[in-house]
């Protein structure tokens, strides 16, 4: 659990961490976008009409920047790639499955990448689509994991919660308790380590009693869980029942308006971590309207000049 | 003098037949230092969230500094008091030392440009200046219960409740909060402070001890006239300090110590001389 680095606050002082959360959530929501467009360009298919298909070169040059911006990106902000590596190392099933699923059932409407293999006895063909579609779709996984681990590694989830707060603030006139939601949430994140720490006494408590968590068949080990859960369950209500009552003593009243002792500030740098994802998605989202402009802009005068 | 804190004829029972307090009845003297004690399921700390207007339903009253409890009054009231609870994790709010002595100023509406300076202040006081930017989770229970103290402080009450602050805590942690009440007592003698304690020896320190037993007031008074009844501590599962054990010996065999020597160090001092 402790190799564990996605969502994990590593404390540097780097460009990134010192950026307003705020600005980093937006930030980090434009270029998610980014991920997410698709690039397609008009193909002629085998019954002659022109029909939209993925523009495989653009997707994979497009999806690679966002790919090499978001190792530029760890890197400034001080990850350690060994964890961000175990954190994609799960992916590897995700692979397999998106594979199979693709092989089986292919999406693309021209398959322009060629034939794989044919099986002539089942009359059943692969295309290389397929495995371009697998591929893109690992590769936006990736991105996001980056680039949500760019976010959560260089933001204190407190600072995420009160910029959530933020960003929650114009419902308020529609009477949401954005105050109350923030404070929850972080009381949440206050206490993760400490009921970590119950369920693990918890177990080692329920081993010593002879409860095996780890072997034996499935309803075995549920009924084991069981008696992990529910001890773990009236601790809590027990410690929030507590905390209710330390909070109510220290004048806490969730009605009541109250200051603040972290301030978030916008500075110099901020104008920074909203114009350079800004920018990138405006180029984006031009080039995915229109793909002639990229075929003409990078594919022919850079690569083919 | 004016009692700072009245408490009389509190009665309060959970499910509404067996009491888990009987008509007690006690003053708080200003800048005193009050301890309760009684063994456990005697009603002390359901005493404390009494006083604290944590829980509807008791009959009498409680008036501190001469302002009824009730549901009215009740942010005034909690504003004069503050509490410190057994558990030290239950009471942390903040995610780091810092933020935990802000959260109470922060209820309080003071001003963020002040706000650093009281929490510097006041972690500096408790010692914990140099972990304020610690999360719980790397904090020992005693540290913790100074910040929680150092929170508690912050917001200048006039009556501190020690809950069992220390039951939770080793030898080590023990020792530091009680060093830390002895020096913020030093500071501030005004303040009051009201200690639920099964701790003895602590108790024999004090200006005065309350004794309940399931439910009921048994005794009250100085440390010297409340451990004189032996009978009546021993019925209520209650020893006796061991300084005040060895001033009855040493009277029944008609050496009488003074009044004055209350420690055990003033106590072999006395011994020597």
């Amino acid at each position: 659990m402790k190799n564990f680095a996605l969502g994990r606050y590593i404390p540097y002082n780097s460009f990134i961490h010192k950026l307003d959360p705020r600005v980093k959530i937006l930030g980090i929501v434009l270029l998610m976008v980014c991920v997410f467009l698709n690039f397609t360009h008009p193909v002629v298919n085998d019954a002659g009409e022109t029909v939209k298909a993925t523009y495989w070169t653009m997707t994979a040059i497009m999806q690679g920047s966002v790919f090499v911006l978001s190792i530029l990106l760890l890197w400034i902000s001080h990850m350690s790639f060994r964890s961000v590596l175990a954190s994609l190392r799960s992916l590897w099933f995700t692979l397999i499955f998106l594979l199979v699923i693709y092989i089986l059932v292919p999406t693309q409407t021209v398959m322009q990448l060629g034939l794989a293999w044919r099986v002539e006895a089942w009359n059943w063909s692969v295309y290389w689509d397929s495995f371009a579609d697998a591929g893109k779709i690992m590769l936006r996984l990736m991105n996001m994991l980056m680039l949500t681990m760019v976010l959560t590694g260089t933001t204190k989830p407190l600072d995420l919660t009160y910029a959530l707060e933020w960003y929650m603030a114009p419902l308020k006139v529609l009477h949401f308790p954005a105050a109350e939601v923030a404070m929850t949430i972080s009381i949440a994140l206050r206490f993760i380590p400490t009921l970590l720490e119950d369920s693990m006494r918890i177990m080692k408590a329920q081993s010593s009693r002879g409860v095996d968590f780890a072997h034996g068949n499935i309803l075995k080990r549920i009924t084991g869980v069981t008696s992990l859960i529910i001890p773990l369950f009236v601790s809590s209500f027990l410690r929030s029942e507590e905390l209710a009552n330390a909070m109510e003593c220290r004048g806490y009243d969730p009605r009541a308006k109250r200051t603040r002792y972290r301030l978030l500030k916008f500075g110099w740098r901020d104008i920074f971590g909203f114009i350079i994802p800004a920018a990138l998605l405006g180029l984006y989202i031009w080039w995915s309207v229109d793909s002639s402009v990229f075929t003409q802009f990078v594919l022919s005068g850079v690569v083919l000049p | 003098m004016n009692p700072i804190l009245s408490v009389s004829n509190l009665t309060f029972s959970y499910d509404g037949d067996s009491p888990a307090l009987k008509g007690i009845s006690f003053d708080v003297e200003e800048g005193s230092y009050v301890a309760i004690i009684g063994h456990n399921g005697s009603g002390k700390s359901t005493l404390a969230k009494l006083l604290l207007g944590l829980m509807n339903g008791f009959k009498g009253t409680i008036r501190v500094f001469g302002t009824e409890l009730s549901r009215k009054t009740l942010y005034q009231i909690r504003s004069r008091v503050g509490i410190v609870f057994q558990n030290p994790d239950n009471q942390f709010v903040g995610s780091t030392v810092a933020d935990d002595i802000a959260f109470g100023l922060e209820n309080r509406k003071v001003p963020h440009d002040q706000m650093q300076g009281i929490i510097e202040k006041f972690a500096d006081d408790a010692g914990m200046r140099a972990f304020l930017d610690h999360a719980p989770e790397n904090l020992s229970g005693g540290q913790k219960q100074r910040v929680a103290i150092a929170g508690v402080l912050a917001m200048h009450p006039d009556i501190v409740i020690l809950d069992e602050a220390t039951a939770m805590l080793d030898p080590k942690g023990k020792r530091e909060i009680r060093d830390l009440i002895a020096k913020m007592k030093q500071e501030n003698p005004k303040l009051t402070i009201l200690s639920i304690t099964h701790d003895i020896e602590e108790a024999a320190n004090s200006d005065k001890v309350v004794v309940l037993d399931s439910g009921n007031l048994i005794l009250q008074g100085t440390p010297d006239e409340v451990f004189s009844h032996v009978d009546a501590l021993n019925a209520a599962r209650l020893g006796i300090p061991f300084v005040i054990a060895l001033k009855h010996e040493l009277a029944s065999r008609g050496i009488e110590v003074p009044s004055s020597i209350k420690t055990l160090e003033q106590m072999e001092d006395y011994l020597c001389q």
